[in-house]
């Protein structure tokens, strides 16, 4: 029953059906412009230099997770993952390790987290939902019992600074020059990769994949160990941003990762989405909340309005979809009455 | 022929007898308790008069809204705003009795009415305009949550000024069971009644089973949707009040970020997260396994720090040997409908 955008461009080339990532880039632009209007600080760099950090962990791992939803899957464990290779990382430079190699640790053991997700859910044939349930309690038992009460915040000045201060007097964080790399990364793989198309197909339909000879199995054990790779890179850079490492680190952020994906018009069925229309999705919501605290609007609206705005991303495209399917239509029969005439 | 006849009901008890040990609850109910003797075995005191009556206490609020979320799941669906709207519904609760000066009835009242509010919202977006649970779910959880910081503006209720009555409401006991807990009991019979025995519940089954084969066969699935959803929102609400007079403060941050232990309690009891499996009593006996493992947890003295990744652990053996089971039996059928396709031609 439900609607099939692709299906119906296919048919009729002429109408390019607007889309819920086009929306969220022109409300995007639209928010920037309006802010700027009502509060000249809006557009400055330092009000970026505020505000990109806060969105960079949940736009690394958004967008894996924009691959994992494609496929058909989803992973609440990422925030326990975060948190856990943020302890390891504490942990194992503590101990007397190379910051280098405990940085790699952090990210192998995001790796590994993600292996045993895919592992069940691929293999073993459990739903993704359940199972990343209980690897969240699972992962962040693990940071508890590692790290205790204690946390860890002893690291160089060299690394903390690369965590939260800029590059020169530019507003760009040091650690957007990765994070900008990982989005073109994750861009052309999605978009432009024979490993992208075979996501987008398992995400249609699964049997036809399958027949198309793409390793539905093996390419979800990829899919949930990227996103952990990513979850763990993200749990480094959360330790070096707010210079701790301690078992809650990131706790609660699986929602946020996810309310990012679905508002940048990732379907949660799977088979559709966009990396630019997630990473739009994360500038707006980043903007949105300097916005608000520039105005001293009390967050508690911001809360309300990133509920709205996810409801949103689901009903709007509904309406949109109706609107397309009208006007294919009404093209239809007009050519079919120009036919007989 | 006719002694054939006559043992068919002692056969039929038998094979109903069978029946029920071979059940998800039953298996449930053992492992309950094994865990309740071995940890006794090692900790008498786990399980003295004190202990127990404790332990059901702490299960009341989980266990109701394990109750209450247990149609939803079973309709293919499910509610992350079950945590947001208890938070939601103990607050406003709060704020009416304590304006009024109403009691405890008044306030199960108020609790049931603001839960059941939310829950007909979220079962208009989703049956009505069929937008998918999980997204809209997400999205009430951060409005209700929203409105709740917005509404609560930093203030909190504590025991002085909520009504004595509902504050030692959680103290009270019927033969030493809290009388809390006997009120999930009495919601987890009504619904197992309606889940059971009412063309409503069974309804629900078929829509979670095969969501488009119950439209087909003519399935009112927007009425039946929406009153799981509205029996959720009801029993989170209820649970709401629970929260008041078990914690005897309130505020707007209350029970937040605790929507996936009830989903953990519901998947533990045995039903299925993909819908068409399980019931209510699965999902109160998964809630009480679920305290009683933390209970044993802390009585044989294991680090706390342990406790969330056996949590986490335990989960996953849940849904690991539902898959088994139901790969089992999936092979039995194939194995049946293949012999008799030898034997019909």
């Amino acid at each position: 029953m439900r609607f099939n955008l692709a299906k119906l461009t296919s048919r009729e080339q002429r109408f390019r059906p607007l889309t819920w990532d086009v929306i969220i880039i022109v409300l995007l632009v639209v928010l920037l412009i309006t802010g700027s209007l009502i509060n000249p600080a809006f557009l400055t760099a330092f009000n970026f230099s505020l505000m990109l950090p806060n969105i960079g962990e949940i736009l690394l791992i958004a967008m894996p997770m924009t691959l994992l939803i494609i496929a058909g899957e989803i992973d609440l464990s990422v925030a326990s993952i975060v948190g856990l290779s943020g302890v390891i990382f504490g942990l194992t430079y503590q101990n007397g390790l190379n910051i280098w190699l405990a940085a790699f640790l952090g990210v192998i053991v995001g790796v590994l987290c993600g292996a045993v997700n895919g592992i069940l859910v691929a293999r073993i044939g459990l739903g993704s939902l359940a199972v990343t349930i209980a690897t969240l309690a699972l992962y962040r038992g693990f940071a508890t019992a590692a790290m205790g009460n204690k946390s860890v915040t002893d690291f160089p000045e060299s690394w903390t600074n690369f965590g939260y201060s800029t590059i020169g007097d530019t507003f760009l964080p040091q650690t957007y020059p990765i994070i900008i790399l990982f989005v073109l990364i994750f861009g052309v793989l999605t978009h432009l990769s024979i490993f992208g198309r075979r996501t987008f197909a398992i995400g249609q339909n699964v049997e036809a994949a399958r027949f198309a000879a793409i390793s539905v199995l093996n390419h979800k054990i990829i899919l949930f160990m990227l996103t952990g790779a990513m979850s763990g890179v993200a749990g480094v850079i959360y330790v070096l941003r707010i210079s701790t490492a301690q078992y809650d680190n990131a706790m609660g952020l699986e929602l946020a990762i996810i309310a990012t994906a679905l508002l940048g018009g990732v379907s949660i069925f799977g088979g559709v989405g966009t990396i630019w229309g997630v990473a739009a999705a994360a500038v707006l919501f980043g903007s949105l909340e300097a916005l608000f605290n520039l105005q001293a609007i009390s967050p508690n609206i911001f809360t309300i309005v990133t509920g709205s705005l996810l409801i949103g991303s689901v009903m709007i495209p509904l309406l949109l979809g109706r609107i397309n399917f009208m006007r294919v239509e009404r093209s239809r029969m007009s050519k079919s009455e120009a036919g007989q005439l | 022929m006719s002694q054939k006849i006559t043992s068919l009901p002692r056969a039929n008890f038998i094979l109903k007898s069978k029946e029920l040990i071979r059940t998800r609850e039953s298996g449930i109910f053992l492992v309950l308790i094994l865990v309740s003797v071995a940890t006794t075995l090692m900790n008498p005191r786990f399980i003295s008069g004190y202990g127990l009556s404790d332990l059901l206490l702490n299960t009341a609020m989980i266990g109701c809204l394990a109750v209450g979320l247990t149609p939803v799941v079973i309709a293919r669906h499910i509610d992350l705003s079950i945590a947001s709207a208890t938070g939601f519904s103990a607050f406003v609760t709060a704020h009416i009795i304590v304006g009024q000066g109403w009691g405890v009835i008044p306030a199960f009242f108020v609790g049931a009415c603001v839960g059941a509010v939310i829950g007909a919202v979220n079962g208009v977006l989703i049956a009505g305009l069929r937008l998918p649970s999980l997204v809209v779910t997400l999205g009430t959880l951060y409005i209700i949550r929203g409105i709740d910081y917005q509404f609560a503006n930093n203030k909190q209720f504590t025991a002085e000024k909520l009504p004595t009555e509902l504050v030692d409401l959680a103290q009270d006991k019927i033969f030493g069971v809290p009388i809390l807990f006997c009120l999930v009991l009495l919601l987890a019979l009504f619904g197992m009644w309606w889940m059971k025995f009412t063309r409503f519940g069974r309804d629900l089954y078929a829509i979670g089973s095969n969501p488009p084969a119950a439209e087909i066969v003519g399935i009112k699935v927007f009425s039946r949707t929406l009153f799981a959803f509205v029996w959720c929102g009801t029993l989170a609400g209820i649970a709401g009040v629970m929260y008041l007079s078990i914690y005897a403060i309130v505020d707007s941050s209350a029970f937040l970020n605790q929507e996936l232990i009830v989903v953990t309690a519901v998947v533990i009891g045995g039903i299925n997260i993909f819908g068409g499996v399980g019931t209510i009593v699965g999902a109160l006996l998964g809630a009480v396994l679920l305290r009683v493992l933390i209970g044993a947890l802390v009585a044989l003295g294991v680090a706390q720090f342990w406790q969330q990744a056996i949590n986490g652990l335990l989960l996953l053996i849940a849904i690991g040997i539902d898959r088994f089971l139901s790969r089992r039996s999936e092979t039995k059928i194939e194995r049946i409908r293949a012999e008799k396709k030898v034997q019909t031609p």
